[in-house]
């Protein structure tokens, strides 16, 4: 018998929702679970390994094997992955090795959760996702979470390098471009305009308002295959030629550098298996909690010399129609943050593209993608090259 | 040891004190019991020049935490030792900031810290 390849056989993305109106985690992964499976042609029985993101809200105590016995299901194998933003991703990169390990032969991706806005601004909530030493050190300064680390970035890259705000601002506009072509999509019926994101309201300076992700409520899901050589799947196959991860810090002052990401060593391991380099990416499908993690990712990744990404993002068309198609569902800052599953929706984006699905926002080329998963301040990332079959 | 304990109430002499390695010559931020960065586990405390530059900084315009009232400014300062850490800039308007900055230490009473360090311009 040959070395056996994994595919991605088969995805779901729930729309995502403000109002979860009193559905759970749960319930979200559950019907998430359903349509990726059907999606792939197979029937739950079929399903023998397991990936799951953590819970927003549930107790992450055992969670697999709460999501397995909720869903009845008896995987040969399973696990939690908690990379934050990048536990997606890395779900993907992972049931990709089980399979090709022989382990189990169709493994469940899981992504999901709930937001409620009476729990998310509370001191608890806040808490709740720090390190003991964040607790410490960082919390008697009044640190907003993500969006202050993020901006610690983005100031130091406009002082190190002359990036603008107007630069910034470019990439959730042209997000929101590829948005209004996304009938899923949270906000998709009014453009962005650079002015628009300038005149919204400063939250940590340098970041506006419509710099930031909105989070929401939801679940996404990917089932990995093996391939065999007989094997009618009822989508085209995507491939997944290369994967890398990195980390170099969890909390932002324990960074190396603000502006020199771990997405650079994630990406050049993902493009080394792969045996491909930017220059044959089609499409990306980069983690955007923020303006800034965008063009940093870019490039980190290698699309543009370090420092110059201000420039290469008001000079290039990152639409679907562009000269480098990026976050064609109009990413997290147009679509949501649906918990861990915003990470997923850009694993599910390329699939689309890849597949040639995407409708009125297919891009040309579909032959790669990049797909980033981001967690943390620039910590935790999980790159994954796909292709089309 | 209670390093945590023993940060905080170094801290009381006005001075910013950080455990040093003599193994490998280097400063460790925050305390723990073990050098990061060589493993070795006898540590010394030694007090700091309080001397440093503004790293990055974010002005906070909206706050989710009640006890601070924007604006404010949040920071990473790299102290003049090779050891960055989280931080306010105090005693400062907020359009004179810059990045690159210098700084020193100065401690404040805030909330349950009785001596918590935070920076002004030099």
């Amino acid at each position: 018998m040959g070395r056996c390849e994994a595919i991605i056989s088969g995805i779901s993305e729930l729309v995502p929702v403000l109002d979860a109106g009193g559905r759970r985690t749960l319930d979200f992964l559950a019907e998430a679970a359903a349509l990726a499976v059907e999606d792939a042609g197979l029937s739950k029985d079929e399903i023998d390994g397991l990936l799951v993101t953590p819970p927003s809200e549930d107790t992450y105590f055992l969670w697999p094997s709460q999501v397995a016995e909720c869903l009845q299901l008896t995987p040969a194998f399973m696990n939690m992955v908690e990379l934050g933003g990048a536990s997606a991703v890395a779900a993907v990169a992972r049931a990709k090795l089980m399979v090709e390990a022989g382990i189990c032969r169709h493994c469940l991706c899981l992504s999901g959760g709930v937001w409620d806005a009476q729990v998310f601004n509370t001191r608890a909530n806040k808490t709740a996702v720090m390190s003991q030493a964040e607790i410490d050190y960082e919390l008697p300064y009044g640190p907003m979470g993500f969006n202050s680390g993020y901006a610690l970035i983005a100031r130091r890259h406009m002082n190190q390098y002359g990036t603008t705000p107007e630069q910034l601002a470019k990439i959730a506009v042209d997000q929101r471009t590829n948005a209004l072509a996304n009938s899923q999509a949270l906000f998709n019926t009014q453009p962005l305009t650079i002015q628009a994101v300038l005149n919204s309201k400063v939250i940590v300076d340098p970041l506006h308002l419509l710099e930031i992700v909105r989070p929401c409520s939801g679940a996404a899901a990917v089932v990995v295959s093996r391939s065999d050589e007989d094997c009618d799947w009822p989508h085209h196959p995507v491939n997944i030629p290369g994967f890398g991860e990195a980390y170099t810090h969890n909390s932002i002052p324990y960074a190396p550098e603000l502006t020199l990401s771990p997405v650079k060593m994630a990406s050049q391991r993902a493009f080394q298996m792969a045996g491909r380099s930017p220059r044959d990416i089609d499409l990306v499908s980069l983690y955007d909690c923020y303006t800034i993690t965008v063009l940093i990712s870019l490039e980190d990744a290698g699309f543009c010399p370090k420092g110059s990404g201000g420039r290469f993002v008001a000079d290039t068309d990152l639409t679907y129609n562009g000269d480098l198609p990026c976050n064609t569902h109009g990413g997290q800052l147009s679509c949501g943050q649906a918990s861990f599953a915003g990470g997923m929706s850009h694993v599910i984006e390329a699939v689309r593209q890849l597949r040639g699905e995407a409708g009125p926002r297919q891009v040309r080329k579909n032959r790669l993608a990049l797909v980033n998963g981001n967690g943390g301040v620039m910590s935790t990332q999980s790159c994954l090259i796909l292709g089309r079959k | 040891m209670d390093y945590r304990r023993t940060f905080w109430e170094k801290l009381k002499t006005g001075r910013l004190w950080l455990q040093y390695c003599p193994s490998c010559t280097r400063y460790v931020f925050y305390p723990r019991e073990r050098c990061p960065y060589c493993w070795e586990s006898d540590l010394d405390w030694q007090p700091l020049s309080g001397l440093g530059r503004v790293y990055s900084y974010t002005v906070v315009r909206v706050s989710a935490l009640p006890e601070f009232q924007p604006p404010y400014v949040y920071a990473l300062v790299d102290l003049d030792e090779g050891v960055r850490l989280a931080t306010n800039i105090e005693d400062c308007p907020l359009d004179c900031i810059e990045v690159g900055m210098p700084v020193r230490l100065k401690t404040i009473n805030r909330e349950d810290h009785e001596a918590l360090p935070v920076f002004v311009p030099l």
